[in-house]
């Protein structure tokens, strides 16, 4: 089966000030379709940079980024960012809603960016919300909803737009455990029903339990995979 | 994206209502600017041509002849026939302007010795608005009414006699009048040297049947824009006129007074810029601290897959939507304000007075185009664009990760 997200030898190096910090160091990668993968490590290992070159979100140094068949790395912004548009879920540590928008506003809004019609967009940004238990607080203001929930709009926004993947960079750092495990369930559900892939990063060690494959990341190579039955 | 444009628009309200308040104040200021510009355009122009005529017809080059038979229209009356058998629905009259030494008991002046036709549009206009004392001269009388000026610089005052001497003229010569009546006329340099008679007298007095001018009013028409019969109707009256004269708009017979006219548009454009300038710095102001609040906001956007050009545009649309805010309101109290000068208005104090030298009316009433007030929005629309381009132009440039990091 041909491999939705791919990344070959992957390297970025950030340059400040005279100074260069190696993030990822020789990066080989391959998620397949409907995978729920882990990326794993501490602080300060690449997670996040791996999740961005990944997304088209960056560039690399050198190597090749690979999304559903069609080198990425190589666009241009413009075209990266259409490519995010249509192919690509983020789901993020800060959840980064919009805070002027409505829950239902916010869920609709990659749709809304894709030119959708209002009804059409809205009414999937329901049915998103739904898959989430969000759809009660579809009206409300986000300074109404917990952390959880906010972050399970965050979740919506990304499923509402169907994408190939959904990278989610730390989603549960700033949750409590409980609500932190409750929603890598609903993020696991997601991928069992709808076949959703998900490649998140995380370096609680007790979210690894539920996820089928981790890829271990420790200044900016991979050292490790494990694959859970 | 317009709806969240509107969102962000409100986010920081209290600068978004200043700025938008700021917009207001130009857009309301600029259409009563161009009502009071309509208004004193429209009131010179009839002032204008209340006494001049709309169109004139006199010797070809008539400024420039020093000699007074050379600069005569002979046969005044037949050519006056002629015209107003054409344009039957016009006032078409004869005028004489002879000068002459005019003398009181005691002192003496040069002056203009104006005659017009007896009962005619002139003699009324004359009459009806600057008569202060006594009658306007009339019948076979050899009256005259004197500017008001011109009667205490001559010591003189209505029913005592005045002397006119017209040396070199093709009639009497000099004669002496009663003085009829005395004329408060806006122009106090004018009132120092008219004195207003009737035509018979005069072309007794200097030139037999002949005339200065033909004047021609075009009855109903009162504002500039109604301007374009003027054209029409010279292009009629084009064949009538014999070689050696030439007939005039009133625009050629007094160039300089046309062109304080045609001055007052641009310089309402000048201050209609002047003001948008200063309008658009401040919605620079707003629309760069709303982009620089949300960097990190505008970051998740891009992340999320808004290209650059939709970014830039969504910056352009809050300026938009702010300066449009703006627009509205003020179009609001400007058409209020629009509406009630329409009504009349004079200007305070001595102020009316002031410019009555300068031919506005004391009475004036607003007056404002489609053309005009599309201006002012349209003004607002490119301060709304170009305060925007700049903080748009750094939106787009915003790289994702970067401005996700980002912490204000």
């Amino acid at each position: 089966m041909q491999a939705i997200v791919a990344a070959k030898n992957l390297h970025k190096t950030y340059k400040s000030g005279g100074v260069e910090t190696p993030a990822l160091r020789g990066v080989n990668l391959t998620v397949a379709p409907g995978e729920f993968t882990a990326i794993a490590g501490p602080s300060g290992s690449g997670k996040s940079t791996l999740l961005h070159l990944l997304g088209g979100l960056d560039r690399p140094s050198s190597g090749e980024v690979w999304l559903q068949g069609e080198r990425i790395d190589d666009k241009s912004p413009v075209r990266r960012a259409r490519i995010r548009l249509w192919k690509v879920g983020f789901v993020f540590q800060a959840y980064n809603l919009i805070p002027v928008l409505t829950v239902l506003e916010n869920a609709a809004f990659i749709l809304e960016l894709r030119g959708f019609p209002p009804g059409e967009r809205l009414s999937r940004a329901r049915a998103a919300l739904a898959e989430l238990e969000m759809e009660d607080y579809a009206e409300r203001r986000l300074n109404q909803l917990s952390g959880g929930q906010q972050q399970r709009v965050a979740v919506a926004r990304a499923l509402a737009a169907e994408p190939a993947v959904v990278f989610a960079d730390e989603p549960t750092a700033n949750l409590d455990s409980k609500t932190g495990q409750a929603l890598i369930e609903y993020m696991k559900r997601l991928n069992h029903e709808k076949e959703l892939t998900f490649v998140f990063s995380t370096h609680d060690p007790r979210l690894l339990e539920h996820v089928q494959r981790i890829v271990h990341l420790e200044d900016g190579r991979i050292i490790s995979e494990e694959t859970v039955n | 994206m317009w709806s969240l444009a509107w969102k962000n628009v409100w986010r920081g309200r209290s600068r978004s209502l200043t700025t938008a308040a700021a917009v207001a104040a130009v857009v309301a200021l600029m259409l009563v600017m161009y009502g009071f510009s309509g208004a004193a355009q429209n009131g010179l122009f009839q002032n204008l041509t209340r006494t001049s005529g709309h169109l004139v017809v006199r010797v070809k080059n008539a400024d420039e002849v020093r000699e007074f038979d050379l600069g005569l229209i002979r046969n005044a009356a037949a050519l006056k026939t002629e015209l107003t058998g054409a344009l039957p629905e016009a006032d078409i009259e004869a005028v004489l302007e002879v000068p002459a030494l005019l003398a009181g008991e005691e002192r003496s002046r040069g002056v203009v010795l104006l005659g017009l036709e007896p009962g005619g549009h002139l003699m009324k206009e004359f009459g009806d608005e600057y008569l202060a004392a006594g009658k306007p001269p009339g019948g076979d009388d050899w009256s005259a009414a004197l500017g008001a000026a011109l009667a205490r610089a001559l010591k003189v005052s209505v029913g005592q006699s005045v002397y006119a001497f017209a040396p070199g003229t093709e009639g009497m010569g000099a004669a002496a009048f009663n003085v009829s009546g005395l004329l408060d006329l806006p122009e106090s340099n004018m009132e120092a040297r008219t004195a207003m008679l009737t035509l018979g007298v005069a072309q007794e007095l200097a030139a037999p049947d002949a005339a200065s001018r033909i004047v021609i009013f075009l009855p109903g028409l009162k504002t500039l824009a109604q301007e374009t019969r003027l054209e029409q109707t010279r292009r009629q009256l084009a064949p009538l006129i014999p070689a050696g004269y030439e007939l005039l708009s009133w625009r050629e017979a007094q160039p300089a007074l046309a062109a304080m006219l045609e001055m007052l548009k641009p310089m309402i454009l000048i201050y209609a810029l002047l003001f948008f300038v200063l309008a658009g710095l401040l919605v620079v102001n707003t629309v760069y601290l709303s982009l620089v609040e949300r960097i990190r906001e505008f970051g998740v956007i891009i992340t999320l897959g808004a290209d650059r050009w939709r970014i830039m545009r969504l910056v352009i649309m809050e300026s938009l939507l702010l300066v449009g805010s703006g627009a509205v309101v003020g179009g609001l109290l400007g058409g209020l304000a629009l509406w009630h000068m329409s009504q009349g208005f004079s200007l305070p104090g001595d102020l009316a007075k002031q410019y009555a030298e300068f031919g506005l009316p004391e009475i004036m009433y607003a007056s404002i185009s489609p053309a005009q007030v599309a201006q002012v929005f349209a003004f607002a629309a490119l301060t709304a664009i170009t305060s925007a381009l700049w903080p748009a132009w750094l939106a787009g440039r915003l790289e994702p990760v970067e401005a996700m990091r980002h912490v204000t």
